[in-house]
């Protein structure tokens, strides 16, 4: 019952759109098979589970025989002399409680201790598998999904595990007994009690088939309202400019109003159920007192029985509105896992590749050799492609978007294999190398220059964890990154919030290529960034590359002029095909589709 | 908390009912044990069948009594908490369209997005269910307690000593408990985010193998989320069998006291079976008492987010006697115009002073940070200037209606933000009673006219959440529609034709050539930036440089840096 305190602090969630989507995909496959993969991870644990249901047992059978003593002890007031059953009734009684809160309390610290065991055993083995995952197949799955694939189902899973198994297993243990024990009390008073099942089983179907209508509308209402209110805070500069406020106004009256009346009788109906069982539970009260009370008058039952009934009858609508409530969060909570244990058990890109072979070092040719690529299975995205990079060579792909240029680099990476064709380095056959061994003597600078939340220092540092502060310093003066790190409130000390926002586009770049020389890789592979960067900052991240290329073999997909006639060799890509190679004089005097392009890009003053 | 319980007021008439409703409800179920004890002594002891009926049959009637005022009172405070949402709902969008940028700057926006939502629908449904069930569980210990006194003052001395007890242990476990779960969230985030980056930044975590070092971070963050979660669910659920095991105790001093009664023979069987009854549903009661501690704690938290929006002070007001603007040359002067963000330590802009004459046009430059938008948004007036004062046609904006200023001034933000909503729509917010041939005119002119007719519905189609999204060329296009659409004297474009290509930006700005307009243009490109009268180079705050291309390029080193940079023959020079 104490969980119930978790559920404010969640955080709720802004996107109620999400949540919607979210919920029609909530019923478990695969059942039975769900369950046992969820038994493997608890299994662990299964001294303390047996320990745990044991207690369960305990507490729920002192549940039961706590109001039945009192009972008993009831019906000895009336009779003389029994001074002696009296004390030791309530020692029984002391004794009942003492181990009805100790068993209690136990069966909560072991569960507790075994659900937050087991989420982050679930957690580890899905952050083990993410990394294990092959890029493609993020590129298949929206990143959104994917995040609340994993929060909200594993949050979902521990709030199960942590509440729902001991309330599950008490509230049936807890039925079952107080039916039998009733039933042996008599068998009459049972049957009356039991009345009220059926009569609440009809009046929650009445009130959920009209909530669940009623919700569903109050919740579209209300993700309207939000996103209104989220846009018109996002643009009220110009709400402002243009003197829209009134228009605003309207609008979001407009859109509150609809949630107003959707959201009241939708409160008003849900409010109807713990009414109801209200009414049940009074209900059965007042025919125990009544019936109870002919029925002692006949001496059928004495007034300790009657006790016991009243007591007994509360106790026997909690657990049914427990269990209802209880199933729902189950199924929630399973179809969660599943959706965990999909992801677990997607293929993973490294179990193929344990014995490869490691590269100590490398020369850092790199020949094409017929490469093929497709995409699923349509459409080919690159055809036969062959390209030579001799060590230290600098080979730049260019072309219009979606010629292909991106998946050459993933190949050369192996974040994609090959569909048919060869790619080798140093003569050997990229797909026998082992992965991270290849990726090793490779350094990257990608067109979003991802930061990580932490210090300047430390993101400088990711590409060589060993490195000094002086190397990374080092590193930062080369790409030109020195002086503007400088200029922060702590300089290399100074923590980046969530992916660098705080410092400009541009800036991140400097990182990440003060990143690539401190990584001494190489391979460099180069995505220019074309997102518009401040024209000082641009003229740093030039000269920086320039630097950085010298001495490696550098793959890049070129947006800047001076990179391109760097080259020592371009490909141009169309449609997946090399369409013409050469230097950028010997193709400006081609007069082809290069020279097209270049006259396009305007780069005049 | 207070504050926000005004909102109330207009439907406290509706709160009554709802109250009342409840504390009927309320009675009946204390009514009971009294009931069954009087069952007890005056029906079954002393063999009065009649009396048995009769109490019995009451306590069926009063059930269905306490059921029909619990119906109404769901209704009556559905009523009130749906109606107090409203109004703060619209209390505060109107504070929130009256704030200035230096509130905007104060309230993060996804802070004052949640204060609207989510804050509001808290303290809309603690008032729900205040006046349906949280009162409730501390009203029936209360009365209770009372009754019990009533019955049997002497057997129900125990609860005046233990309930007490109970109260203040409850609060020191939920206060300490409230603490450890803000920990356990803070935690989380933290693993979550961890998880996030790797989402993100997959391909730099591959291509560095760093998936050993992503995992130790990870199992790190993990492990402190479980031990913290741990920790907090531990205390929390030991709360309950203390709880339990205390008003149980309680339960077994009444049985052993109601007999030493018994036997002295003032008292009967059915009093005690009374008081026992209050004891258990007392139990139950208190067991709700940690929910409605945390739920009422998290409103207070929510109201006082509420009302911190609700009292912000606005600072950008009309002056009373502002002065309306007929027409507007479109001459800008900047005297002197030092402005920092409020709440920030450091100057954005120094000692800013230029002069525009009506239709020139002026090309700003300069690096992220620099100041560029800055300038701009103290035109519209946005935000006031810490030193110094901003004149167009020689008045200061600060005596001139704000709307009447802005209505004159044509502004498309760097980050082109269009609405749900129609094209026409978005249009229209240039000019609300634009005419479709005025859109028109206004698209052909951004050079967006085509684009739109190609779209399904032309000028009908639904852009943005529900509807088609457009690419950044097409949207900053359509920005700049929306500003040309009011034929603006000032005209500002910060950054907003930067996705476009070198001829449809030259096309657009012909376009605005003929509006005739005073044309501020923040832009990276010298080729833009030589159809200016004049270039300002902003660095730091300053303005470094000022000209025309031609005298810039003679005079300013840094300037002709820039241009060679973006010049053919400037990447030739640095190949060989």
């Amino acid at each position: 019952m104490f969980t119930k305190i978790m559920a404010p602090f969640k955080q709720p969630k802004l996107h109620s759109q999400i949540n919607d989507r979210r919920k029609k995909q909530r019923k478990p496959n695969d059942f039975g098979a769900v369950i046992k993969r969820i038994w493997s991870y608890l299994a662990i644990y299964r001294i303390r589970l047996l320990l745990l249901f044991f207690m369960i047992v305990i507490s729920s059978a002192m549940s039961l025989l706590g109001p039945f003593l009192v009972g008993i002890t009831i019906d000895t007031f009336l009779e003389e002399n029994e001074a002696i059953v009296f004390a030791w009734l309530l020692l029984g009684l002391l004794v009942t409680y003492i181990v009805q809160s100790l068993s209690l309390w136990l069966q909560n610290y072991w569960m507790i201790g075994v659900s937050q065991d087991t989420v982050f055993n679930m957690r580890a083995d899905l952050f083990r598998q993410i990394h294990r995952l092959p890029v493609a197949f993020f590129d298949k799955r929206q990143l959104g999904e994917l995040m609340s694939r994993i929060t909200n189902d594993i949050e979902n899973v521990s709030a199960t595990l942590n509440s729902s198994i001991i309330q599950i297993i008490s509230s049936v243990f807890t039925l079952i007994g107080t039916i039998a024990v009733m039933l042996w009390l008599s068998p009459l008073l049972t049957i009356l009690t039991l009345l009220i099942i059926p009569m609440m089983f009809y009046g929650m179907k009445w009130i959920t088939k009209r909530t669940s209508v009623l919700f569903k509308e109050q919740q579209k209402n209300l993700g309207e309202m939000n996103g209104y209110i989220e846009e018109s805070i996002s643009g009220q500069k110009l709400i402002k400019m243009f003197s829209q406020e009134e228009k605003v106004m309207d609008d979001f009256l407009h859109k509150a109003e609809n949630l107003r009346i959707s959201g009241f009788w939708a409160q008003t109906f849900s409010g109807f159920i713990p009414k109801l069982m209200h009414l049940l539970n009074n209900f059965s009260f007042a025919v125990i007192a009544a019936i109870g009370g002919i029925l002692a008058l006949n001496g059928a039952v004495s007034i300790g029985t009657i006790v016991v009934f009243t007591e007994y009858s509360r106790q026997f609508t909690r657990p049914l509105n427990d269990l209802a409530n209880q199933f729902n969060t189950l199924l929630s909570a399973i179809a969660g896992a599943e959706r965990v244990f999909e992801l677990i058990d997607e293929k993973d890109e490294l179990a193929s590749e344990k014995d490869k072979q490691k590269l100590e070092d490398i020369n850092g040719e790199v020949i094409f050799n017929h490469v093929s690529f497709t995409y699923g299975e349509d459409k080919e995205i690159l055809s036969d492609i062959c390209l030579e990079a001799r060590p230290g060579d600098t080979v730049a792909l260019v072309g219009p978007t979606g010629a292909g240029k991106t998946t050459i680099i993933q190949l050369i990476s192996r974040f994609y294999e090959v569909s048919s064709g060869r790619i080798l380095l140093d003569n050997r056959d990229i797909s026998t190398i082992h992965k991270e061994s290849l990726r090793s003597h490779m350094g990257f600078v990608l067109q979003d220059s991802f930061l990580f939340q932490g210090t300047v220092k430390d993101n400088i540092r990711y590409s060589h964890l060993e490195a000094t502060d002086e190397d990374v310093i080092q590193a930062a003066i080369k790409a030109n990154a020195h002086s503007f790190i400088m200029k922060l409130p702590q300089q290399y000390d100074t923590n980046l919030s969530f992916n660098g926002s705080g410092i400009s586009q541009g800036q991140k770049q400097l990182i990440s290529i003060a990143r690539a020389f401190l990584a001494q890789p190489k391979i460099l592979i180069l995505d220019e960034a074309t997102s518009n960067i401040d024209t000082v900052t641009e003229v740093k991240i030039q000269q920086a590359l320039q630097k950085l290329m010298v001495n490696r073999t550098c793959f890049v997909i070129a947006h800047r002029l001076n990179t391109i006639q760097n080259a020592d060799k371009i490909y141009v890509l169309k449609g997946g095909k090399i369409i013409e190679e050469g230097t950028h004089h010997s193709l400006m005097k081609e007069k082809g589709f290069y020279q097209q392009l270049q006259n396009s890009k305007e780069r005049s003053v | 908390m207070t504050k926000i319980l005004k909102f109330i007021k207009p439907y406290r008439i509706a709160a009554y009912i709802a109250l009342i409703l409840m504390l009927i409800e309320l009675s009946v179920e204390l009514l009971q044990p009294l009931l069954i004890g009087k069952i007890i002594d005056e029906g079954i002891l002393n063999n009065d069948m009649s009396v048995v009926l009769y109490w019995g049959g009451m306590m069926l009637v009063l059930s269905l009594i306490a059921f029909f005022s619990g119906i109404t009172n769901s209704y009556y405070a559905a009523y009130v908490g749906q109606n107090l949402g409203f109004s703060i709902r619209k209390k505060l969008m109107k504070k929130v369209q009256s704030f200035s940028f230096t509130n905007f700057n104060t309230f993060p926006h996804a802070s004052l997005i949640t204060r609207m939502t989510n804050d509001v629908t808290q303290v809309q449904n603690i008032v729900f269910m205040g006046l349906r069930i949280m009162l409730r569980a501390p009203l029936l210990i209360i009365g209770s307690l009372i009754l019990a006194v009533l019955v049997n003052w002497q057997l129900a001395l125990i609860f005046l000593i233990t309930i007490p007890i109970v109260v203040v242990f409850l609060v020191v476990v939920m206060t300490k408990g409230g603490k450890m779960f803000r920990s356990v969230q803070q935690k989380l985030d933290t693993v979550n985010n961890v998880m996030q980056e790797s989402l993100i930044g997959l391909r730099l975590i591959k291509a560095y193998n760093r998936r050993t070092h992503e995992v130790k971070k990870f199992t790190n963050v993990s492990n402190n989320l479980r031990e913290q979660t741990a920790s907090a669910l531990r205390l929390m659920e030991a709360a309950m069998p203390a709880l339990l095991f205390i008003m149980n105790v309680c339960i077994i001093f009444i049985l052993w006291i109601g007999r030493e009664q018994l036997q002295a023979t003032n008292i009967e069987v059915g009093e005690v079976v009374s008081i026992i009854n209050y004891a258990t549903r007392m139990t139950t009661a208190f067991s709700m008492f940690s929910f409605i501690i945390m739920a009422f704690s998290r409103a207070r938290a929510s109201s006082e987010r509420i009302v911190e929006v609700l009292e912000a002070k606005i600072d950008l007001e009309d002056e009373e006697d502002g002065k309306s603007l007929e027409q507007l040359k479109g001459a800008v002067t900047f005297e002197h115009v030092s402005f920092r963000y409020p709440g920030m330590s450091s100057y954005v802009l120094k000692d800013i002073s230029f002069h525009v004459r009506p239709g020139e046009t002026v090309a700003i430059l300069g690096s992220t940070g620099a100041g560029k938008s800055s300038i701009l948004q103290l035109i519209p007036r946005l935000y006031d200037p810490t030193e110094g004062a901003v004149y167009v046609d020689g008045m200061n904006l600060k005596d001139i209606k704000m709307d009447d200023l802005r209505k004159r001034i044509g502004f498309t933000p760097q980050e082109s933000i269009l609405f749900s909503g129609t094209v026409e729509e978005n249009l229209a917010w240039g000019k609300s009673d634009a005419s479709l041939s005025e859109m028109k005119a206004a698209a052909k002119d951004a050079q967006i006219h085509e684009t739109i007719t190609d779209l399904k519905d032309g000028y009908e189609t639904k852009l943005g959440q529900k509807g088609i999204n457009l690419s950044g060329g097409q949207k900053q296009r359509l920005s700049v529609a929306r500003a040309l659409i009011r034929k603006p004297n000032i005209l500002i474009l910060d950054d907003s034709t930067s996705a476009l290509d070198l001829q449809t930006e030259s096309k657009v700005l012909d376009a605005i050539d003929e509006y005739k307009c005073t044309l501020f243009i923040v832009t990276q490109k010298l080729s833009t930036a030589k159809r200016a009268d004049k270039i300002m180079l902003i660095d730091d705050g300053k303005i470094i440089e000022e000209g025309t291309h031609d005298q810039l390029m003679n005079t300013s080193a840094l300037y002709r840096e820039i241009a060679y940079s973006q010049s053919e023959q400037g990447a030739m020079d640095r190949v060989y």
